[in-house]
Formats: structure tokens, sequence, C-alpha cells
């Protein structure tokens, strides 16, 4: 379990915080839903101990993030920085990670197959040399074949068809852990009733809401009384409500869109 | 050991601007030294061995912080990884710090083992005559603990760039090794004085020299005419382990408060 407490993250001590106040408890399989740019990575980053914190703390399974030292099996991410850590062949990469976090390279291998990547580019090629889509299904794959209990991913979906989309879903369904997912993408809900969602904008983290709730939810630009969440976007109220008016969660496709239902209601 | 220590060997052994600057650099130094400079080497067996082992002290050096280049450019490159790594695996900051050494020791002793087989072979093609070291074992200790200070001062300097967050100076940082080699390599046109004894590049150059002539080096000026300071090797030496306690010291201080540079922050730069 990740406990995140009153967190804030800044670049830099006199810089803006991008992330204000963030409360939230990570126990099982949970969604961060944010447009690009909203924070969600950073706050990935600090979940894994990996950014500097102004304010707040990070408790995972109850230990201060920053006092964990070679606990094996905790914490694994799919950040392409964190797993570089040599430049060496991709599959000599996936045999050093399943090395030092007591990972199963078969599995790594079998995620990538149905991603798609054959062995030819994992024995020929380093990391950067991959394409952008095949960079992040490797370090997916890295995280999830290290069966860590907690894995994070950064927008896993970038880059990848529709077919591979679903075939990287039914590892994340199948998944023995939490897995905390950000995605600014909000088509892949559908699959994964069952998990929490958590919305991310402008640094700030509101939820959780059950995701078989968002199904049949809307956004109204309209401040309503009997709405399940309130998001501040920009210096606007959005709603989050269970029918009446407003514009179905599913139907945005991708959370950016919402920057454009508020300057039309702007308009309005 | 973990599969850390024979990947990172290989690929500092396979990383093409190491062999570049390391080895294929330095040996068109040691051809020079042979067949340009070596020209007017007067023909017997005292200056022979005198010259080669200036050589040896002057481009051992040079080849060595090539590699320490190397190093330190790799490890800023995967900092925010290493800071990763020690969080959430068998990798713990210790053993990092370990199997990092000991790979990157046995690139440099490799190296060294490379430039010293390459002088001995192309001064007998130049001279004729087989130049030995006087002192192999003292050559051997040498060797070693260069390796050791050059590794730590590597580490350091891009630890010191990680934790000050200052990727912008890495591409300078990461040469500082090889300036400072260079520096002592003026030793050969300037004498440094006391300041021979300070510069751990002069008193690795310095103790090179002594160990493969068996005569008391010099605080530089060796191409000179005018009086020359003798060094005391003792000194050197301590002074050299002063460096590599020092070095070591910070290194483990500074990889506990790192909390990387992210590769793209590198390329951005």
């Amino acid at each position: 379990m990740i406990n995140v407490e009153g967190l804030e993250v800044s670049y830099g001590r006199f810089k803006e915080p991008v992330l204000r106040n963030v409360n939230a408890v990570f126990d099982d399989k949970s969604l961060v839903l944010g447009p690009n740019g909203s924070g969600k990575t950073t706050l990935f980053r600090a979940l894994c101990g990996l950014t500097k914190i102004r304010k707040g703390r990070i408790l995972v399974d109850g230990v201060n993030v920053e006092e964990i030292y070679a606990k094996t099996g905790v914490i694994m991410a799919n950040f392409p920085e964190v797993l570089s850590l040599l430049s060496i062949k991709v599959s000599d990469l996936l045999r050093l990670y399943a090395d030092l976090t007591g990972g199963d390279q078969a599995f790594a291998h079998q995620i990538l197959v149905g991603l798609g990547i054959s062995e030819t580019p994992l024995k020929s090629k380093k990391l950067h040399e991959l394409s952008a889509g095949q960079i992040k299904a490797v370090c997916t794959a890295i995280a999830l074949s290290t069966h860590a209990k907690h894995v994070l991913l950064d927008e896993p979906f970038e880059q990848l068809d529709p077919a591979r989309k679903n075939r990287l879903i039914e590892h994340l369904i199948g998944y023995d852990g939490i897995i905390i997912l950000n995605t600014h993408e909000t088509w892949l809900i559908r699959n994964l009733a069952d998990w929490k969602a958590f919305f991310m904008f402008e640094g700030a983290l509101y939820g959780p809401v059950l995701v078989e709730e968002l199904l049949k939810a809307k956004f109204s630009l309209r401040e309503e009384a009997k709405a399940i969440m309130k998001l501040m976007v920009s210096g606007k109220t959005v709603s989050l409500v269970k029918g009446g008016r407003g514009k179905p969660v599913l139907s945005l496709e991708s959370l950016d869109k919402i920057y454009e239902l508020a300057l039309e209601a702007e308009k309005d | 050991m973990t599969k850390y220590f024979s990947f990172n060997l290989k690929a500092l052994l396979t990383n093409p601007y190491l062999i570049f600057w390391a080895i294929i650099f330095v040996e068109y130094w040691v051809l020079m030294w042979a067949y340009v400079f070596g020209a007017n080497v007067p023909p017997y067996e005292e200056a022979i061995s005198d010259y080669v082992s200036m050589a040896y002290g002057s481009l051992t050096i040079i080849s060595l912080s090539a590699v320490a280049t190397g190093i330190a450019e790799t490890l800023i490159h995967s900092s925010k990884s290493i800071k990763f790594v020690t969080k959430y695996t068998k990798l713990s900051p210790a053993r990092f710090l370990a199997e990092n050494a000991a790979s990157s020791l046995m690139v440099l002793l490799i190296v060294s083992a490379v430039m010293f087989s390459s002088m001995i072979g192309v001064f007998w093609h130049k001279f004729g005559m087989l130049v030995l070291p006087k002192s192999p074992l003292g050559l051997a200790a040498t060797t070693l603990l260069s390796a050791i200070f050059l590794y730590a001062f590597s580490a350091f300097l891009s630890l010191l760039i990680v934790v000050l967050k200052a990727p912008k100076s890495a591409s300078f940082v990461t040469f500082i090794p090889l300036m400072l080699s260079f520096l002592s390599y003026s030793s050969l046109w300037i004498d440094f004085k006391i300041f021979a004894y300070i510069s751990p590049f002069n008193c690795i150059s310095a103790l090179f020299y002594h160990c493969y002539s068996g005569k008391r080096p010099i605080t530089g000026g060796f191409f000179m005419s005018n009086g020359k300071e003798l060094m005391d090797t003792a000194l050197t030496t301590v002074s050299l382990t002063a460096w590599i306690i020092t070095m070591l010291a910070l290194v483990i201080i500074l990889l506990r408060k790192m909390r990387g540079v992210s590769i793209e922050e590198i390329r951005l730069v």
C-alpha cells in the first residue's frame, strides 16, 4: 500500500509547485487519469522516491520512500530513464533486470511477443535505438515481469495499436499485485471496471472513484450539487455527475479535450 | 556478484568513445614518441630506458584518464537508473558501488595492460632493445593505485553533477580527468615544484616513471636543461593515497544524496 500525505513537489526552490497538496491511498489497482502536463509523471517519480519532496511524505508499506534502499520487489516502474542502467542490447537488459529483481525473463519475452516485438530487435538493438512505442513496450514488459508488489505504469498504451493495447490490458487484469497506471486516454476504463480511478488536473489529485461509476458519469461544466467529484480546470469548476447533462467521460477519448470543453463553456 | 558486474564490464569495453580516446588516440602518440620524437634519443641503454619510462609515465596517465572520462559519462547517463536500482533491487548503494568499481577497475587494468604491451612492442621495434620496468611489482602497485584513484575521481565528478543538478556542465566535467592528465603531461616542459605533489595526476605520472626507470622522478621540466628538483617517492605515494581516500569518502556521501538526472535533461542540453 502506498500512502501519499500532503505531497508538494516543485522543480526548483522558487518555482511553482508541480504537485499541490496531493493526498491518496493506493491499496488496489488504480488509474490516474489526467491530461498531458497535469503532473501524473511527476507524481509517479515522487512515488518511486526519484523527486525531491518539498512538503508532505510518501509511505510505501509504512516506510518513508526516502528511506527505502535495496528492497527488491517493492516497486517497479516503466520509466525508460530508470531502466537504462547500462547501454547494452535489450535482450541483455531483460536478463539484467530479471537478475537484479528476481524477475521472470521468459514472461517479459512473452509480453513482448504479444505486443508484436520479435526477438531480432531485442538481440540487435539497445533500448534507445528502438522506436518510442517499442521502448515503452519493453519498459512495461520489464516492470510487469519483476512481479513487484507495486508496479507504476506511466502511459503504457502510448503508440500501441488497438489489438496490442487489448493484449496489454489482459496482462494488467491478470497481474497479481497493485498496479498504478496513468494515462490521458479514457477509452480503456471500459475494460477495468473494478479498478479505482483518480483524476489529476494542474497538479491536484482528485478521487478515488470506482471505474464502474465513471462508465456512467459525465463531465458537467457547472457546479453541480450532486456531483461525485468536483475538479478545478483552468480556474473553473468541472463536476463529475452521474446521468443528467454533460459530456460522457468515455466520449472524450483523451482528457486533453477537457480544456476544449472549458473553452466552449466560456464562449457560451 | 550480480549480472551488473559483467554487463558493465562488457558495456565499457565495447564503448567506441572509450576505445578511441583511451587506446587509438594514445597509440598514435606512442608512435609519435617512438618514431618522431624518439629520433634524437642517444643510442645507449640508459638514455633509451629513461626515454621509454618518460613516455610510459606521460602517456599511460592520458590513456587511463580517457577511461575515467568514459566511466564518468556512463555514470551520469544512468544516474536516475542508479538511484532507482539501489532502492528497489538487490543492488544496495554499497553493492552497486562495489560492482561498479570492480568492473571499472578491471577496464582500467585491461587498458593499462594494452598500453604496457603496445609500448614495449613499439619501442622494441624502434630501438631494437626490450625496455622492461626496473620494478615490475612497483609498477603493478602504481597501476592499481592509479586505477582506484581515477575510478573514484570519475565517480565523484559524475555524482557531483547529479547532486548539484547541473547536467549542462556534464560534457565539460566528464572531460576534467583528460584535461588534468594533459596538464600533468605539460610537466615535461614545466617544473611544477611543490604542486607536483598536490596534483594526483602528476603523482601518478611520476610514480610510473620511477617504477619503470628505477630513478627518482623530478618535479617537472624533463625536457628543460635548468636545475631539476628530485621528488620524494614516499611523499608522492602518500599524496596519491590521501586523494584516493578523500575521493572514495566523497563518493559514498554523494551516492546517498543523489536523485538522478534524467537522460532527457542531458540530451536537451
